[in-house]
């Protein structure tokens, strides 16, 4: 005759009881508990039983498991999560992790296979299926433009990716850049004095044509326009010298003038340019 | 001495002084230094014409000679100097808007002889100018002479080099073969006294007026030439070096008249005016001059205060262009030009004013980039100027290819492996400039040979209008008829007259382009040198 032994459970034991304790545990401190503070609450549960609950947390995906100088710790995870990810794997998770741990700035396909250390062929088929999940997306670098970088769905591209206000679908905007020039100079020569910061590259471009100088202000912090207690102020200007005597001949800009010499094929006496320059 | 300017110099000698000082000349620019002999030997004139050859350039201060050792006198052209005949229109202008007709009339007698003596030029200026003048008016010497004075107060032209007086002692040693001339440099400006008393007679054009007293008048031109002249052997010449001075200093005013406006640039030009005489003109930078002494000096005509000058002062001092410095506070300021940062900036934006007009706004704007910042990457050079990678890279490579923009290697590593060095784009200003004067010379040549072909090619034309103008003209005098004259005029035909008509004006064309050139490589050169003494 078999005994049919019943383990008396104390009151609380239930499995689901202790997940629910933990669960509000967790909610309780929200930077992560560590195995021993779960231990304090629930004396009585044995270590098992402690660990299977929270094996099951992990896997439903409601508690995160990180790492800390002092041990693990478990952490409460933000809800709406919970709904995305049921029915994905671990590896699955573990890999939405790694990019949502890289933010805004997109991470590559080859860093997540260092961080994960998965299979080059699992990580393929887990961006793929996290992609046709519309929880990621790829976006290409203007760095290098076979470069691929994943991150979440719903974040913008960081500057540095895309290129910023002058890039536009990864193709620099040359138009967009020239006209802003010719804008930029219009708006500066009609006001005598200006500081801006956005279009600070643009206005380098403008001093570079030499149409524009800056000088270097000190002014009150708070002003608008001030950093760490200077100002720069750009200045239209005119060129200091009218287009020199050299430019003036066809020799200064003749495209074959180290081939001229009298006698030669090309030579001054039979020169077309000049011809045509002194018809003028 | 590069073959450019080799080319130039036979250009410009054969030009004003003939084929033989052309012959000389060449090879003296050519071979250095050389005593007599060796250049009778190697270019296989005749002594007799080689020693002709060397007294029109001596005269002209285009040779100069020295005793070496052994007692040889060896002859040594200055081609930096030949090639200054260039610039002979701008001086005359020059002395033209300071100084009027006179000023102008004396510089260009004193260029065009060399080295002439006080007198002789008066006299020869006054003729010249009482020739332009209405009949009966005659220019007196003391007008020519007053504005001489003036043009060697203000140093425009100097004494030359004497034979210093032989020392009393009479060792009876042997004279030096060549005289060792040298000045004082306080005589090098002292007007001699002369009591030059007289009128400028006008060339009359016939004999017939002066038929009844020629006898009389010939023993009296005789009698005269015998008279000794006063201030023989004071001979004067042109100050080349104080006329750069004033094109320098021009340039520096209009530098700053186009960035800022009239009354800095006047403020400016009076600071120059003051260091005109006090400063030398290879110093880096003026003396300091104080902020009341300039209040003091500025020109009669514009009254701003005091307080307005320092204002301007203050912002010329802090200006991004730097010509102005401030150098002390006492006497409310000492402010100082800065020289030589206004011949570098004149001399960059030189440089990009070629680039920009031989490649286009974008290299322009990469030159300039590339000229601030020293040394780029590539990479760097495309985000500062906002070009595409494409363009920027091939703008680079075209400016490289013309030896305008360098490459310095940076290797990381021992071995130079190309994937792991930096390559940095950086410009060298003094090379770059040095390679655009070079250009500027042979620009120069083909514009004076162009000129040169144009003339040869309508020789026989030009041969034609002149004996038919010598003919008008005896026939004018002779006092012909209209009918005949007009017969006259109409053997050069109205084609070959509108040929004339273009030929003067390509000539002319060409003429006004070298000038200009000539302005490009003052600039250049002026920066050249100004770097070299500094270095």
């Amino acid at each position: 005759m078999a005994e049919v032994k019943v383990k008396a459970q104390p009151p609380d034991a239930d499995p689901v009881e202790i997940e629910n304790r933990i669960i509000e545990l967790c909610h309780q401190f929200p930077h992560g508990i560590t195995d021993q503070v779960i231990q304090n609450e629930m004396p009585h549960i044995e270590a098992q039983q402690r660990a299977m609950a929270i094996n099951r947390l992990l896997s439903m995906g409601q508690l995160d498991l990180l790492r800390s100088n002092t041990g693990l710790l478990y952490r409460i995870k933000e809800s709406q999560n919970t709904g995305k990810m049921k029915g994905s794997d671990n590896q699955e998770k573990l890999v939405y992790q790694i990019i949502e741990d890289a933010g805004n700035k997109g991470i590559w396909s080859r860093d997540i296979r260092y961080k994960s250390n998965l299979p080059l062929t699992e990580i393929n088929k887990i961006l793929k299926n996290l992609e046709s999940k519309k929880l990621i997306k790829a976006v290409k670098s203007v760095a290098a433009s076979k470069k691929k970088v994943y991150m979440l769905y719903n974040l913008q591209p960081d500057r540095s990716v895309t290129g910023g206000a002058w890039y536009s679908d990864q193709d620099f905007e040359s138009e967009f850049v020239e006209v802003l020039n010719q804008q930029c100079f219009k708006f500066l020569q009609s006001k005598v004095e200006l500081s801006m910061e956005d279009i600070e590259t643009i206005l380098n471009t403008l001093i570079y044509d030499g149409k524009v100088e800056m000088t270097i202000i000190a002014a009150k912090e708070g002003t608008v326009g001030s950093v760490d207690g200077h100002m720069k102020l750009y200045r239209a200007v005119s060129p200091i010298i009218q287009p020199t005597g050299l430019v003036r001949a066809p020799c200064g800009l003749c495209p074959v003038f180290d081939d001229c010499h009298e006698g030669g094929e090309i030579s001054p006496s039979n020169c077309i340019y000049m011809t045509e320059w002194l018809e003028f | 001495m590069t073959q450019a300017e080799i080319k130039l110099c036979s250009l410009l000698l054969q030009e004003h002084f003939g084929e033989i000082v052309d012959k000389i000349g060449t090879h003296l620019i050519r071979t250095g230094s050389q005593p007599l002999r060796a250049i009778v030997h190697d270019t296989g004139t005749s002594l007799d014409q080689v020693k002709k050859a060397l007294c029109v350039l001596i005269q002209h201060n285009l040779v100069t000679y020295q005793i070496h050792k052994r007692g040889v006198v060896e002859y040594e052209a200055h081609c930096s100097r030949i090639l200054r005949i260039l610039r002979y229109p701008r001086y005359i202008y020059t002395a033209k808007t300071l100084y009027s007709d006179t000023g102008e009339l004396i510089v260009e007698e004193l260029l065009l002889n060399g080295k002439m003596t006080m007198s002789a030029v008066v006299k020869k200026v006054a003729d010249r100018l009482t020739e332009t003048m209405e009949d009966g008016k005659t220019m007196d010497y003391s007008e020519v002479s007053s504005t001489f004075c003036r043009l060697a107060d203000t140093h425009f032209v100097q004494r030359c080099p004497l034979v210093p007086d032989p020392p009393e002692s009479a060792d009876a040693q042997p004279p030096p073969p060549a005289p060792t001339l040298s000045i004082n440099e306080k005589d090098m400006y002292l007007v001699p006294k002369l009591n030059l008393v007289g009128k400028g007679k006008r060339r009359r054009s016939s004999d017939d007026d002066a038929a009844g007293e020629p006898r009389p008048k010939r023993p009296k031109q005789t009698a005269e030439s015998k008279e000794p002249i006063p201030d023989d052997g004071i001979y004067w010449q042109a100050d080349l070096d104080r006329f750069h001075q004033h094109f320098r200093d021009q340039s520096i005013v209009s530098a700053v008249a186009n960035r800022m406006d009239q009354t800095s640039s006047e403020i400016v030009r009076t600071m120059l005016r003051m260091s005109e005489i006090t400063t030398s003109s290879c110093a880096p930078f003026t003396q300091p001059l104080s902020s009341n002494e300039i209040f003091r000096s500025l020109p009669v005509g514009y009254n701003i205060s005091k307080q307005v000058l320092d204002q301007y002062l203050t912002l010329l001092a802090d200006d991004p262009l730097e010509f102005v410095g401030k150098s002390g506070d006492s006497g409310g300021g000492m402010y100082v030009i800065n020289l030589h940062k206004a011949l570098a900036s004149l001399a960059m934006a030189t440089l990009e004013s070629i680039v920009q007009e031989r490649f286009g706004s974008r290299c322009a704007r990469i030159f300039r980039l590339v000229l601030r910042k020293k040394h780029l990457e590539q990479k760097q050079v495309e985000d500062f100027a906002m070009i595409p990678a494409k363009e920027a890279k091939d703008m680079l490579y075209k400016l490289l290819s013309e030896n305008l923009i360098s490459l310095q290697e940076i290797p990381k590593t021992p071995d130079h492996a190309p994937s792991r060095t930096f390559y940095l784009y950086t410009v060298n200003s003094l090379s770059a400039a040095r390679m655009l004067l070079r250009r500027c010379y042979k620009s120069i040549a083909n514009l004076i040979e162009r000129r040169q072909f144009e003339t040869k090619e309508n020789k026989r034309l030009l041969e034609k209008s002149q004996r038919v103008e010598a003919i008008l003209a005896s026939m004018q005098a002779t006092g012909a008829e209209e009918a005949q004259l007009q017969e006259i005029e109409e053997m050069i035909t109205a084609p070959e007259r509108q040929q004339l008509e273009g030929l003067k004006r390509n000539v002319n064309k060409l003429d006004a382009s070298e000038i200009q050139v000539d302005e490009t490589i003052f600039v250049l050169e002026s920066y050249t040198e100004s770097t070299m003494k500094r270095a």
